[in-house]
């Protein structure tokens, strides 16, 4: 059974991983004050059912939290590392437009998005052959389309050393 | 900067031995510590390769100075990397960017407080809407109740008049005796047939 749930997309990777909203490093809570019904809360309840799966995975180290029924009218609250509380309304407001509200009060730019992107290519260098937890590969055997690694298939004889050394030896 | 070597396990005492010095470290191998020497290795004494002098010297005099140069080398590509990763978090650049960077979360923070004032008069009016609508309702209600209330008293009073009406022609013990000689003057007669339409088609004979 591989669909479960009513919209089974949310869970796909490829759906998870076109979120846009990446919150800033300084944000660390963020709280959903919602109500299960009324057309106020439309918005937010789409925003939760739709759009928090795609925040979480894109910050795995932000902790999202959901608060149905306690208010009257919905709201988003960040809770940011210096203490100070960011308080977003949402009643009556279609959930895109919260999403690209708050992306653009506390969302990464692209730019900074690309050049993040840019110092983690540059940290993986392909050229370089080191312990797995700094490189990507130990040895050049590893390399699909490389000689495989003497120590689990031999070499043939033309490769190996010694006998290039007999044979020079001999013709000498 | 791996530090690959120290972290292959070599064992120190292999990495600190000079060159040239025999190393009586014995290697277990395949041989357990009690099996025998085999015969052909009894009265082998382990000598290391013959050194030349003058070649020594010379290798030792290149190796210190190649190792100098690579040591030299590795310690400056560290110091760049430190100092790159000094200047990113702690640079001169970087004050500025963390004030540029307060600049803009304090105009992003009002202008989402002015979002907010924004929604809370959209609010506040559309709550206002509602108690007015929910006032004109009540009293409409209150209206319609009243004219209900009224046309049940009309109805009320219309019965009352009826009833009057029909008071006139009650029998009374008075007209008794009038009511019972008029009914025996003038007999009824109900013997009739009725069509589709009401209208009466055959009347019998009352005997």
């Amino acid at each position: 059974m591989p669909m479960k749930g009513r919209f089974p997309i949310r869970r796909t990777l490829e759906y998870l991983q076109k979120g846009e909203l990446v919150l800033k490093n300084r944000v660390k809570i963020m709280s959903v004050n919602y109500n299960t019904s009324g057309e106020l809360s439309e918005g937010a309840r789409k925003f939760v059912f739709f759009n928090v799966p795609q925040i979480q995975y894109k910050n795995p180290w932000v902790q999202i939290v959901m608060f149905k029924n306690m208010t009257p009218s919905p709201f988003l609250k960040f809770y940011l590392d210096d203490g100070e509380q960011v308080l977003v309304d949402v009643e009556g407001k279609d959930f895109k437009h919260i999403t690209q509200h708050v992306k653009k009060i506390l969302g990464k730019t692209e730019e900074v998005l690309q050049m993040e992107a840019l110092a983690k290519m540059e940290a993986s260098n392909p050229a370089n052959f080191g312990p797995k937890k700094y490189c990507l590969k130990e040895c050049i055997c590893e390399v699909e389309g490389q000689v495989p690694c003497p120590g689990t298939t031999p070499l043939p004889q033309e490769m190996t050393g010694k006998y290039r050394i007999k044979m020079a030896a001999a013709q000498d | 900067m791996f530090q690959v070597i120290s972290r292959t396990g070599t064992p120190v005492t292999r990495l600190l031995a000079s060159r040239g010095a025999v190393l009586v470290e014995a290697v277990r191998g395949r041989k357990s510590r009690n099996d025998p020497k085999a015969k052909s290795k009894e009265g082998r004494i382990k000598v290391p390769p013959p050194i030349d002098p003058v070649e020594m010297v010379v290798l030792k005099e290149r190796f210190t100075e190649y190792e100098l140069i690579m040591r030299a080398l590795r310690l400056e590509f560290k110091e760049e990397m430190l100092r790159k990763r000094y200047e990113a978090e702690v640079g001169s650049q970087a004050e500025e960017r963390a004030k540029q960077e307060a600049e803009e979360h304090r105009a992003l923070m009002a202008w989402n407080d002015a979002e907010n004032l924004r929604m809370r008069k959209v609010r506040e009016l559309r709550i206002q809407n509602e108690l007015e609508a929910a006032e004109l309702k009540k009293s409409e209600e209150a209206i319609q109740a009243e004219q209900l209330l009224q046309e049940l008293i009309r109805a009320k009073e219309r019965e009352i008049l009826q009833l009057q009406e029909d008071a006139k022609n009650f029998i009374t013990l008075e007209n008794l005796d009038q009511r019972i000689e008029e009914a025996l003057d003038n007999p009824q007669n109900y013997n009739f047939a009725i069509d589709k339409d009401g209208r009466v088609v055959k009347r019998t004979v009352l005997e």
